[in-house]
């Protein structure tokens, strides 16, 4: 832990960046390709799946601080997801219909709200508790959202909550799209699945940026610290459970933030995105992906997503060659998809 | 009056289904440490089986043929059977190279392996629902002057306290039930006094699914049997083995009791939050007791 | 049904993926048929998906063109519903969308039209809130939540076994099942049908032990049900009361049509389910062409001709004639030739309304009892007792 917070002075850039060299380039030139994709590949189709696995993606790496990171594992982290989309979607239909920015402030704002007294309390039991207690209180928000039919639409989603006539604002039976404003500028609007694509990849890539700068600094050390074994890092004077609290928030709220992205895209919630199964998903993303390297789950994102739809589409029978890959993989590769370009080179961690 | 007594039997059913199944889920997490998401899925094949027995119609992806369909005691009997052999073949292909790898692997495992057994279930059998017909005698309702209630469901209450009985005396009184016990505390002693660890750990993984397949055959005359059927029953033995303490078998007998007696109590009081209230006393249960009622908080 | 190798139809498909369809003389008139093919309704998907083939085989050609359908699995959750519906009109190309279970599917379906710009036909949403909801979306199929109301309240009252009975209501917990009991509940007021528990009861959708409903319904002293559960489930709802014993004291009336395959399996515990649904195979007895259509349907399927395979087969058939009719496949000419539009299929003629995109039809009050001999080898069959003209169950245009 010593070792990694002295870390001698290298470069500005991979100062700033906590990267190798080799990985930076990598990201530039993956970001780069992604920025160019919609522009090749104009179906909408396309650019939709791609914002969905981005979506999914962060979904998957606000887990992978949790449980790559801090060594918690959170059971149902769809939920949190839910919540924010909840929030942001009745936020745009009865307050606000105009701003992408407050709705999403808004989103995260309160899924943090809802996830500090439950992680405050979680936090003080132990690593299989917390597991199950993230798991009670996933099934908790799921029959929420699915029994307090007036504010929520119940079963059928917030569509159906629009249409018992609850919203003061919204007129076109739905959560309306939204401009994406900077400022006196005007960038864009969501019904354009082009500019959504844009608008999440730049947020999926800020959050990326920041929470890699976050689990390479200080902060992530001390994760790190109490993710290989908590009684000692207790003993060096850190405060387990307050750091357990930031973890659990950190990855909250990035789930949060993925959750507000969802209702750009969906302009719609319903409670079957936050069933126990669909975390259950979530989790599989990041183990397929790789725990533990932040990029990793956004490729198990991809791969699962692509998956489940390529697979769903050709045949009736889709959950037998699921269940294949799924075995095949867990079996075979058990670092992950990450793991594989471990074994071809060294992770920049272990660079020192 | 009648319709309490009708309440409480309508719960212990309920107890009584997810205590079978739940069991059986916390045996195998117990001795392998093994949270198995199929275990849902073996509950429908031990439905599926079932059916197939006692009407004799055989469905083998194409390869079909029929007999004479068997007596429903004698497939109570087989149906089980056959689940635990399907347990046995998962556990010595895919869950013991697992056993060195973290829990959550497994847990992810099993859940690809839910998706395989539930697509196959539905590539053989189809989605029209299916019963299981019960003898004769226990298709009429049992009237006690004017109460009455299914003659099926009693038999299924003898069923579950049958079965607990088998269980118990398998567990306290045999060889094999007394190593499976102590394996499940103190694994390191059990395998230094020459007890095969492994045979105990495959033991215990098809003893779990057996109790899966039968849970699966007894709610057979009663529920749809569908490729989903093990779903909400996944769940709802989760929710069962978690309020009772992963590992504690006394606890879900307990979890299995409480969880069906406030689900049926619920229904019949305030019937349109009932779900509400059985997520409510897991979380509260939780975060009072974090291990659940009786467990002790092994984790790995 | 599915007797074949799941390995062969990977293979298959495989196969018909990999043959270029540019091969084809002529380019199809894509369908996008978006069913539940997984989950608790995946029979009636497999139904719907049935009529809707069935149609096709009928009608051959659209505009001189082959029909192809491309089937998609919406697992009855409204945002793979969504994501299956932007797959099949842009990357599939599809023309057209139709099917669709769930209410709560369909009204998320229905939001996102203005953008996928297609004509979308729903077979299976019962929902009031479709009426005139939006110009490209239509209803042609299963009736409305409103008709069946009107059809079962008229049943009641012309039964005089049914008239002076206290109704239980219990639905699923879904827009549904809530819009049903409010329409049914409303109208029994309104003809002096007493309602026992006017805030209805809601059970979830998963609920397969109904134990504790039963009791409940048997301490409230009433001696009708009125249910609205979806289709597949009222067969395994009415075998359980009966095991209670309770179809002895009560009567149930359906807000939807029981599915023909969950009554064989439920056998005789399955009598005496009354409920107001566009089709029943015992139609046959009334109307030439409803035979003709079940033999050919026996003779397509070998399986029980059912209410869901024949009001999608006739949405189908609108859906197809109206692409005719249009002329082009442009969706604002064929959501134009849609409205009005009708068809002379097993149940009669079906029309299209031009005022709220919605379907008129006549229907008819069944009673599910012992089947006489029948083709299909059916033991228990719904069996026509009234049939209601299309005027009757409204609504007025």
């Amino acid at each position: 832990m010593s070792n990694r917070t002295n870390q001698a002075p290298g470069s500005l850039l991979r100062r700033w960046s906590g990267a190798h060299p080799l990985s930076l380039g990598g990201f530039v030139l993956v970001v780069a390709g992604m920025v160019v994709l919609p522009l090749v590949v104009t179906n909408p189709f396309y650019q939709n799946l791609w914002t969905r696995i981005l979506i999914f993606g962060l979904l998957a790496m606000s887990l992978d601080v949790l449980l790559g990171f801090t060594g918690l594992l959170s059971f149902m982290h769809n939920s949190y997801l839910g919540l924010a989309a909840y929030a942001a979607g009745l936020f745009t239909i009865n307050v606000n219909p105009e701003s992408l920015w407050l709705a999403m402030l808004v989103g995260v704002v309160f899924t943090m709200i809802i996830a500090w007294p439950v992680g405050w309390l979680q936090v003080r039991t132990g690593g299989l508790a917390f597991a199950l207690l993230t798991m009670a209180f996933g099934m908790m928000y799921y029959t929420v959202a699915w029994k307090w039919h007036d504010v929520t639409g119940g079963d059928d989603g917030l569509v159906a909550a629009i249409e018992h006539g609850l919203p003061k604002v919204a007129e076109e039976g739905m959560v309306p799209y939204l401009d994406i404003n900077l400022g006196p500028w005007n960038l864009g609007n969501t019904s354009d699945p082009v500019h959504v694509y844009y608008l999440v990849l730049f947020i999926v890539v800020v959050a990326f940026i920041l929470t890699h700068r976050m689990v390479n600094s200080p902060l992530g050390a001390v994760l790190e610290a109490i993710r290989e074994n908590e009684e000692r890092a207790s003993f060096v004077g850190i405060n387990v459970r307050r750091f357990k609290l930031i973890g659990w928030l950190v990855a909250c709220g990035l789930a949060g933030l993925a959750g507000t992205l969802w209702m750009f895209l969906e302009r719609n919630i319903a409670p079957d995105t936050m069933h126990a199964f669909e975390g259950a998903e979530v989790l599989m993303m990041v183990l397929l992906g790789g725990m533990g390297s932040l990029w990793g789950p956004f490729l198990g994102a991809g791969i699962f997503i692509l998956l489940k739809d390529c697979l769903s589409s050709a045949t009736e029978h889709w959950e037998i060659y699921v269940g294949l890959v799924v075995i095949f993989l867990v079996l075979f590769l058990p670092k992950g998809v990450a793991g594989l370009s471990s074994m071809l080179r060294r992770k920049p961690s272990e660079n020192k | 009056m009648a319709s309490v007594i009708q309440i409480i039997l309508n719960g212990l059913v309920l107890g009584g289904v997810f205590l079978i199944v739940a069991i059986g889920l916390n045996i195998i997490y117990g001795l392998n440490r093994v949270m198995n998401l199929a275990h849902g899925s073996l509950y429908a094949l031990g439905a599926y089986f079932g059916y197939t027995l006692v009407t004799g119609k055989v469905l083998l992806f194409g390869l079909d043929f029929e007999f004479g369909g068997l007596n429903f005691f004698l497939a109570l009997i087989l149906a089980p059977a056959l689940v635990g052999l399907v347990g046995w073949v998962l556990e010595r292909v895919l869950i013991e190279p697992m056993r060195d790898r973290p829990m959550i692997y497994t847990l992810i495992l099993t859940y690809g392996l839910m998706f395989l057994i539930d697509g196959l279930i539905k590539a053989n059998w189809g989605d029209t629902p299916h019963y299981i017909i019960p003898p004769e005698f226990l298709q009429k309702p049992v009237y006690i002057g004017d109460f009455s209630y299914p003659a099926y469901r009693f038999a299924l209450l003898v069923g579950v306290a049958v079965v607990m009985g088998l269980l118990m005396t398998l567990l306290n009184r045999t060889r094999m039930g007394i190593n499976m016990r102590a394996a499940a505390d103190i694994p390191e002693m059990v395998s230094a006094l020459g007890v095969n660890l492994k045979a105990v750990r495959v033991g215990a993984f098809v003893l779990g699914c057996v109790m899966a397949g039968i849970a699966g055959f007894l709610v057979g005359p009663l529920y749809p049997i569908l490729p989903i059927m093990g779903h909400d029953m996944l769940i709802s033995s989760f929710v069962v083995i978690v309020i009772g303490g992963l590992g504690s078998l006394r606890g879900v007998i307990v979890a299995a009791l409480l969880v069906g007696f406030v689900q049926a109590l619920a229904e019949a009081v305030i019937t349109n939050f009932a779900m509400v209230i059985v997520y409510m006393l897991m979380a509260v249960i939780l975060v009072f007791k974090p291990y659940g009622i009786l467990g002790e908080g092994k984790f790995e | 049904m599915k007797k074949y190798l799941v390995l062969a139809l990977t293979v298959v498909l495989a196969l018909s993926l990999a043959m270029p369809m540019a091969a084809l003389a002529k380019k199809p008139v894509k369908i996008g048929v978006l069913v539940p093919l997984t989950g608790i309704v995946a029979q009636g998907g497999q139904e719907m998906v049935m009529g809707i083939k069935m149609a096709a085989a009928v009608k051959k050609t659209i505009l001189g063109r082959p029909i192809q359908l491309v089937v998609e699995d919406t697992r009855v959750k409204p945002a793979v519903a969504v994501s299956k519906a932007k797959k099949l009109v842009y990357k599939d190309g599809v023309v057209a969308l139709i099917g669709v279970f769930s209410s709560g599917v369909g009204l998320a379906l229905a939001k996102n039209m203005d953008q996928l710009k297609v004509p979308f036909l729903s077979t299976h949403v019962m929902t009031t809130k479709f009426y005139g909801l939006n110009p490209l979306v239509f209803r042609c199929g299963q009736l409305a939540n409103d008709q069946t109301a009107v059809g079962n309240v008229q049943g009641i009252l012309a039964t005089p076994d049914l008239k002076k009975r206290k109704y239980y209501v219990l639905v699923h917990d879904y827009s549904w099942g809530h819009d049903a009991a409010q329409r049914f509940i409303k109208l029994a007021k309104a003809n002096g049908i007493t309602v026992v528990n006017p805030d209805f009861d809601r059970a979830p959708i998963k609920t397969t032990d109904w134990s504790t409903y039963l009791t409940k319904i048997k301490a409230s002293g009433a001696d009708g049900i009125y249910i609205a559960l979806i289709t597949n489930v009222i067969p395994h709802f009415a075998k359980q009361a009966t095991d209670f014993g309770l179809m002895k004291t009560c009567r149930l009336v359906s807000g939807a049509a029981p599915g023909p395959l969950e009554l064989e399996e439920g056998g005789s515990a399955t009598y005496g389910i009354f409920g107001a649904s566009d089709y029943a195979w015992d139609l046959q007895r009334f109307n030439p062409k409803a035979k003709k259509w079940n033999a050919a349907f026996w003779k397509m399927f070998k399986t029980i001709p059912s209410d869901a395979a024949a009001h999608s087969y006739v949405g189908a058939m609108n859906l197809f004639n109206a692409i005719e009719k249009a002329g082009s496949t442009d969706a604002k000419k064929v959501a134009a030739a849609l409205r009005g539009i009708s068809f002379d299929g097993p149940y009669g003629v079906v029309r299209i309304s031009a005022k709220d995109n919605c379907m008129r039809n006549a229907a008819v009050l069944t009673e599910t009892m012992a089947a006489p001999a029948n083709p299909y080898g059916a033991k228990v069959y719904m069996k026509v007792i009234k049939i209601f003209p299309a005027k009757v169950l409204g609504p007025p245009e």
